[in-house]
């Protein structure tokens, strides 16, 4: 596995970062593509097990959008 | 299909396909310079020549334009033809050396410089433009001469209107040799255009084919037949080829249908002023805009990507004025006299965002006759962008806008509050532009046989607020008056409700039931899961490689089936995968499209169809969160697709059916206040066939009401109200209960539980929904002597004395008022947005029963909005005296024996004047009842003025965030009787929403307790901000938490907050997260 | 969290928070290039943590 990319693993809210990631998208903006997005109904539903579980499973950040 | 040989490999074509297109397919390059994928071939360059040996010799073709046969071996690449091509290239670069396109070839094929003598022209002869000219249908340009002299020209070199001015030559030109000025300046008799973007005001052009804006439902885009070339010369039909489901017919005509309906509601809206007749203003020049181009401008999507510019250098501005009032409140220069209600709010606004985006250093004034924000929150945003933001505020109405001679820059001249002349300069202004009824509609209006106003909007009546004067006809939005967003969501609601009112008989008699498949049961099933990938056209799979992408997948763990879709959403596609789900028997699905938010219901259906649980289904984004964002790192995004449905494989087998639980609804109402709002909301609940129980503390109906005497229409309140009594008191679904007061309510959505006393006794109410109209009442004033003289009222007492004819009145010679009596002032920082009309009114009144009265009315900002200005103008006109105030040096007054002594400073004069008059009326501020208890037993919240607080400030103006709650009336904010009766209408259609339906369904994904392992410490219930978990008081677990799950909205915040781990989120439980997280790098 | 995470040797620019629109479609843009440069910033240190799959959730 020879990714030199740094992988980003992001937990977005359904309702706000998820919409402006889709928004984003229509507008046709552009940004790295490093980051992995997992679908969260909203950011009380984050746990810090999650992000200590990302970070041990090899993401190189972690990134929590509300 | 015909098989040949290409490079060695064997690869198949379609008959008819040129070597080119195959070669294409098969990812093999051959350059070329005149072929384009919408033109039939002309082999004009030559550089695509490849080496063809037919089985006997070897010869050259172009690759363009030759078609395969079988058995054909191609080389694309020998070292001949690499020769060849490196020749044309020299040549070319000869002719053109300073075009870009031919400098990179000449680069590639290592050419410094040609052998032959250098010339630069820019033309290559490709033949695109002529070629496409020709597709056009205009055949305006051709190929003129021969040999050396060949050339790309009008016939006999002259100008003609046959040109159409299109610009598709100049599009397809590789070289930049046409050109847009060219084409106006040799070519064209006509005048080349840019199609101006009517969303972005003209800021931006737009294609012939357009979505006509982001939000446009249904997001298709249309053809423009004015500008599109098709219907101009019958020739392109470009976009026809090209659309790969052959959605384009462009002999589509407009159709006549016809409908039969009960019922009409008209929601046409208005159009934006154009000043351009208002030549003072200068609107020409480029820096001064409209507010409606200035909010394009503020738009992160908007023409400018939200930087702020002005429009003659696109320099930041520094310095910016907007002017309030263009094209209102103007009877001399537009005719429309009425106030467009919107603008200063929409001019804050804008100020306050410039200076968000460009920082402190940006100057924002706003030149205005009367600051009006009378709407819920808006005087607290004035106070907040006066002060903290630093917006100035010019009391000025800026008469001509002059260009400043050798700069950009704009100057003012204007009369400051004591009479000097000023000027300014600025860099951009910004003309607030008001609302109007374009000819149009006044024409479809003059055409239903409707009413209009004097400002050519709807008319209406204040008791029926959303009726024409043509029964069965409706009308919402500004074409019934200048008015704002939550305004106008709360017309439409109330136009639905007035609507469903005459045509509640035939509810539900036009409905279709849909064919229940019953689900199959998966449990104990091994995961069986099917994975469909979706080109979306070209917009997934003309980024990701979608066939690596599926290839993938099927190497997943439990994957049994995959493919991909051209448009998954389509409706044969549904059907198509609901038919393979039942034969490949899959019991989880995933989708990798577009995204879940707008698109997970659907194939949620499709899941529902073929028998499955619908949450036995995950959709992963790879359209707006990649193939949408990376399109131009194709790898990346296909990579970043691969993880992306690996992460959706592996929650998916994880995913179990969930049940939504049913709930039966209660289809009976409780409305809170017999006031007019209560009254209106009740009766029309009870007319759309709802058992309404109205509840009323007090021992009569009619609540502030009683105490009015004319509406600002001139109707009479006394009469409308008795009339509107007994109404609800004879109607036979609706059930009284006067002083009554509420004890408790317990429940939820579709089924509260009320306790009541009702004359003591204690009455027990079932309900589904409840609406609360409690209303609001006068501030008892504690300032300007009031209580120390029978001569000093408020205004409700002034209306009381009107009705009842007060022998009083006809002593009076002088009178005055008081406008802003506790309202807008620190501790009560809002409008009561009703008195500056009602006093006006009152004047009016005084004026009409003795004209040579002298009545004075003392006020801050007049705030007449909409077509109340009418009254403001005929006050003055009428000889009433306004006299401005302001809230640091407040009137004062003197009760003496004769008469009431005020002394205010005079806005004109600067000096303090005293005036002496017989009666004084003080516009109290409305206060809200701020009834706690109450807003606690629905848990509704309410602002620190006492006022509810709606579920969304703009959309959600006559409902709570709690299901099944709703609000109308004062209780929301001030208003007067027509939008108090408007808002009781939008309340009742939201809530018939909810009790026209049998049952509702909680979603699946909700939280649920496993009480084994709860601890049973509380804190769910405390961090739950929709009071969804509570202590189970009977049963084995009683003691534990559990929660209710028609009032969890599955946000998970109890489940994070749980110590236990005894509280899991359905759809997205902890350990489905986990495999997402440890699925998200290659499984190692 | 950020303290923990540099207790346990992880520098905390690897965790980021932000809250943004659902329109603020701009924002989110920014946010996750900012995120991802300050992520690329820090690639100089060894990569991996801990290279050891997890048995169960």
């Amino acid at each position: 596995m020879a990714d030199k990319e740094p992988k980003i693993l992001s937990f977005l809210c359904n309702w706000c970062s998820y919409g402006a990631a889709d928004l984003a998208g229509v507008s046709r903006m552009e940004y790295p593509s490093n980051i992995r997005v997992i679908r969260i109904p909203c950011t009380g539903r984050m746990s810090p097990k999650f992000i200590l579980a990302a970070l041990r499973q090899g993401a190189d950040a972690v990134w929590v959008s509300g | 299909m015909i098989t040949f040989k290409l490079n060695g490999q064997t690869v198949q074509g379609e008959e008819g396909q040129y070597i080119i297109q195959v070669a294409e397919n098969h990812g093999v390059y051959i350059p070329t310079l005149c072929a384009h994928k919408t033109l039939e071939p002309a082999g004009m360059c030559r550089l695509c020549t490849v080496e063809l040996f037919d089985g006997r010799r070897t010869k050259f073709v172009t690759a363009c334009n030759y078609p395969i046969w079988e058995g054909m071996e191609v080389q694309t690449d020998t070292e001949t033809v690499h020769e060849g091509r490196k020749l044309i290239v020299e040549m070319l670069m000869a002719r053109c050396a300073d075009v870009p396109v031919i400098r990179e070839l000449a680069e590639k094929y290592g050419i410094e410089k040609p052998r032959f003598e250098q010339e630069h022209e820019t033309c290559i002869l490709c033949g695109l433009c002529t070629r496409i000219c020709e597709r056009m249908g205009n055949n305006a340009i051709t190929l003129t001469d021969r040999g050396l002299d060949l050339k790309v020209d009008t016939p006999f070199h002259v100008q003609t209107d046959i040109c159409q001015a299109c610009g598709a030559c100049a599009f397809m030109c590789p070289t930049g040799h046409i050109t847009l000025d060219k084409i106006n300046e040799l070519i064209t008799a006509n005048k080349p255009q840019i199609i101006k973007s009517e969303y972005d005001v003209g800021l931006r052009g737009r294609k012939p084919i357009y979505v006509p804006y982001p939000q446009a439902v249904p997001n298709t885009p249309v053809i423009d037949r004015d500008v599109c070339m098709h219907f101009k010369t019958g020739g392109c039909q470009i976009c026809s080829d090209i659309c790969p489901v052959n959605a384009i017919d462009h002999s589509m005509e407009d159709e006549t249908i016809e409908l039969e309906v009960g019922s009409v509601i008209l929601a046409p809206g208005f159009e934006p002023f154009d000043p351009s007749s208002l030549d003072f203003y200068n609107y020409d020049h480029p820096n001064v805009i409209t507010s409606m181009e200035m909010e394009r401008m503020l738009s992160a999507s908007g023409p400018t990507g939200g930087h702020l510019i002005r429009l003659s250098d696109h320099q930041e501005p520094k310095k910016i004025a907007w002017l309030q009032c263009v094209g209102s409140r103007d009877m001399n220069r537009c005719n429309n006299a009425y106030c467009s209600s919107v603008c200063c709010m929409y001019a804050i606004k804008e100020a306050v965002i410039a200076k968000e985006h460009a920082g402190d250093a940006l100057d924002c004034s706003i030149f205005y006759m009367d600051m009006r924000t009378p709407g819920k929150d808006f005087e607290k945003f004035y106070e907040s962008a006066r002060n903290n933001s630093g917006v100035n505020f010019v009391r000025s109405r800026v008469h001509t806008i002059n260009p400043v001679a050798g700069s950009d820059e704009l100057e003012l001249r204007y009369v400051s509050d004591n009479g000097e002349i000023l000027t300014d300069q600025f860099d951009l202004v910004v003309l607030s532009i008001g609302l109007q009824i374009p000819p149009e509609l006044v024409e479809m209006s003059r055409n239903l046989g409707i009413e209009l106003s004097p400002g050519n909007f709807c008319e209406t009546n204040t008791f029926t607020p959303v009726a024409t004067s043509r029964e069965g006809i409706f009308a919402c939005g500004a074409f019934q008056g200048p008015k704002d967003i939550p305004q106008s969501v709360i017309d439409s609601s109330a136009a639905a409700s007035a609507a469903a009112e005459i045509l509640s008989d035939s509810r539900n008699t036009r409905t279709k039931e849909k064919e229940i498949v019953p689900e199959r049961n998966v449990g104990g099933e091994r995961p069986r899961i099917g994975v469909f990938v979706c080109r979306c056209g070209i917009n997934i799979a003309g980024v990701v490689d979608v066939p690596a992408v599926v290839e993938y997948a099927s190497t997943l763990p439990f994957v049994e089936y995959v493919d991909d879709n051209l448009f998954s959403c389509s409706q044969d596609t549904q059907e198509n995968m609901a038919a393979i789900i039942e034969e490949k028997g899959l019991n989880r699905i995933v989708v990798a499209a577009c995204t879940p938010k707008t698109h997970e219901p659907l194939f949620q259906e499709t899941l529902t169809d073929a028998g499955l649980n619908k949450y036995l289904f995950e959709m992963t984004n790879i359209r707006n969160q990649d193939s949408w964002v990376h399109k131009n790192n194709p790898a990346l995004a296909t990579e970043k697709a691969r993880d992306l449905v690996r992460m959706a494989v592996a929650k998916v087998a994880r995913m179990e059916p969930l049940k939504e639980s049913e709930l039966s609804v209660n289809p009976a109402a409780m409305v809170v206040g017999g006031g007019i709002s209560g009254m209106a909301a009740a009766k029309s609940l009870a007319d759309q066939g709802i058992e309404t129980h109205l509840v009323e503390q007090t021992d009569h109906l009619g609540g502030q009401a009683v105490n009015l005497y004319h509406t600002a229409k001139g109707e009479s309140v006394a009469e409308n109200l008795e009339n509107l009594i007994s109404q609800v008191k004879s109607h036979d679904k609706i059930k009284l209960h006067l002083n009554t007061q509420i004890q408790n309510v317990d429940g939820f959505v579709g089924n509260f539980k009320t306790i009541m006393l009702e004359n003591d006794q204690e009455v027990e109410l079932e309900h589904g929904a409840a609406v609360l109209a409690t209303g609001a009442s006068p501030y008892e004033p504690a300032e300007y002597a009031y209580g120390q003289d029978q001569r000093i009222l408020t205004s409700l007492e002034l209306d009381r004395k009107f009705q009842k004819e007060d022998p009083g009145l006809e002593k009076i010679n002088s009178a005055a008022f008081i406008q802003c009596v506790g309202s807008r002032e620190p501790g009560r920082m809002y409008c009561s947005r009703v008195c500056c009309t009602h006093s006006i009114e009152n004047a009016i009144e005084l004026k009409k029963r003795n004209p040579e009265m002298n009545v004075y009315i003392l006020y801050r900002d007049i705030r007449t909005y909409g077509e109340k200005e009418y009254l403001y103008k005929q006050a003055r006109q009428q000889g009433v005296i306004f006299i401005r105030y302001s809230l640091e040096d407040k009137p004062s007054v003197e009760v003496k024996d004769d008469s009431i002594a005020i002394t205010v400073t005079d806005h004109i004069l600067n000096r303090p004047v005293e005036l002496n008059v017989d009666l004084l009326t003080l516009a109290t501020a409305i206060i809200p009842c701020k009834d706690e208890e109450l807003a606690n037993f629905f848990k509704v919240p309410m602002n620190e003025d006492g006022f509810f607080i709606e579920r969304h400030a703009k959309l959600g103006p006559a409902e709570f965030a709690t299901d099944g709650v709703f609000l109308c009336g004062m209780a929301h904010y001030p208003k007067p009787i027509d939008e108090s009766i408007a808002q009781a209408k939008a309340a009742v259609a939201r809530a018939i929403t909810l009790l026209s339906r049998q049952y509702i369904y909680s979603s699946g994904t909700i939280a649920e307790v496993d009480p084994v392992n709860c601890a049973a410490c509380g804190v769910c219930v405390a961090v739950c901000p929709y009071s969804a978990p509570s202590f189970a008081e009977e049963g084995r677990f009683a003691g534990k938490a559990q929660i209710n799950p028609a009032l969890c909205k599955g946000c998970g915040l109890c489940v994070a907050s749980c110590r236990s781990g005894a509280i899991h989120l359905k759809g997205f439980d902890t350990d489905q997260i986990m495999y997402q997280i440890f699925e998200m790098d290659e499984a190692i | 969290m950020k303290n923990l995470l540099e207790h346990m040797g992880v520098e905390p620019e690897r965790l980021h928070f932000s809250w943004i629109s659902s329109a603020e479609s701009t924002k989110f843009v920014d946010v996750a290039t900012k995120v991802t440069e300050s992520v690329k910033s820090l690639e100089s240190k060894e990569k991996k943590f801990v290279k050891t799959k997890p048995k169960v959730a």
